[in-house]
């Protein structure tokens, strides 16, 4: 089915999902300066739990959007794209995808190697998939710490393209700004 | 045909005038980034709240040596981070955590509406402009509130929020000028 623009539901989980990306950089970066934590050192608990719930939420919301924008794809919009820009925005969105899901799977991973558990929301307790190994837990970080790195590289560039678009007022933004 | 913001000064296009879609798409952007920013903001002092006492005494840091090698931090900055975050509540007034919650509490559901006008404006919808002011002069509001309890609040507070604030105050100027000056261009067509 092709539409003027993608779903509103497309829209309103696109928007989520780029404030959740922007919280979940801007708040780990303040959570890291926190104490390591003890007995009497609590600081972490709130923040690292609201991180990890907020990814866990993520990979679920990106799910769905995938979904429903094969189900509702947007009829195309004649624009003076180059091909090489065509490419470039499909590569972007391919590996934008793979890299949200890549940085949520690995923050788990190093996440599920600690003596911490994670209790999502607060309410769901998941089980332990591993028995907690620093050396693990440390290689999963490091690998959660690259990908998000190159996450914020391809968000900068999707952004740069949707302003590029934004300014020459050709119509492609407009279809993921339906409410 | 599109029209770019470059083309015409009030260029309009089948999209909607430029300087709207100009001006929507910079909220957008800048309302994604100013969630993700107040509703850190709003954590930070839940977690301040709930952790730290001006009545109890300062823990030790715990620093296990393979913890400071999984952090890639020295003994001296994770003894730090506990002066740091001691320091930080010392210095905060007792109403400080109170008015930045509720600040940054309304900070984030402004900054997420702009995000929603924005598109608005970008699609160009009759209800975008009068929206845009408003929000953006909500916006405008609660950076010079947030600055005004800043100025108050010391000077250790004072040195971590002013400029952030004062920098987020004159975009929000910039933007609320943008859309009046945009119902001015619209109304005298």
């Amino acid at each position: 089915m092709q539409n003027q623009g993608y779903s509103r539901t497309a829209v309103f989980l696109h928007w989520t999902i780029a404030v959740s990306i922007f919280f979940l950089f801007i708040s780990s970066w303040w959570m890291l300066g926190l104490p390591l934590p003890s007995k009497e050192l609590q600081f972490r608990a709130f923040p690292f739990q609201l991180h990890k719930n907020i990814g866990i939420t993520l990979v679920l919301l990106l799910f769905i959007l995938l979904y429903v924008r094969f189900k509702h794809r947007p009829a195309p919009v004649e624009s003076s794209m180059k091909p090489w820009m065509h490419k470039l925005a499909l590569a972007d969105h391919v590996l934008l995808y793979v890299l949200i899901l890549a940085t949520c799977v690995t923050g788990y991973l190093s996440s599920a190697h600690t003596k911490w558990d994670t209790v999502f929301w607060w309410v769901i307790e998941f089980p332990r998939i591993a028995a907690p190994n620093e050396d693990m837990n440390e290689f999963w970080g490091e690998l959660h710490l690259w990908t998000a790195w190159a996450l914020l590289a391809l968000v900068a560039v999707h952004i740069s393209g949707a302003v590029y678009h934004a300014f020459i007022n050709d119509g492609i933004v407009r279809r993921m700004m339906r409410w | 045909m599109a029209t770019s913001f470059f083309q015409s000064s009030s260029g309009s296009s089948a999209f909607g005038p430029a300087w709207a879609s100009s001006l929507g798409v910079v909220a957008i952007v800048l309302g994604v980034f100013l969630t993700g920013l107040h509703g850190t903001e709003w954590m930070k002092q839940v977690v301040m709240v709930n952790h730290y006492s001006d009545t109890m005494e300062k823990p030790a840091a715990d620093c296990p040596e393979e913890e400071l090698e999984e952090e890639g931090i020295s003994l001296a900055e994770c003894e730090f981070m506990v002066d740091h975050i001691w320091g930080l509540g010392l210095s905060t007034p007792d109403w400080f955590p109170g008015t930045q919650m509720t600040l940054a509490a309304i900070g984030t559901l402004l900054a997420f509406l702009s995000l929603i006008i924005g598109g608005a404006l970008v699609n160009f919808r009759p209800w975008a402009v009068p929206a845009a002011i408003t929000v953006f002069a909500g916006l405008t509001a609660v950076d010079a509130l947030q600055f005004a309890a800043v100025v108050n609040a010391g000077p250790i507070i004072r040195d971590i929020y002013l400029w952030n604030i004062l920098l987020w105050l004159l975009i929000h100027l910039l933007m609320l000028t943008g859309a009046i000056a945009g119902r001015h261009v619209e109304r005298s067509q």
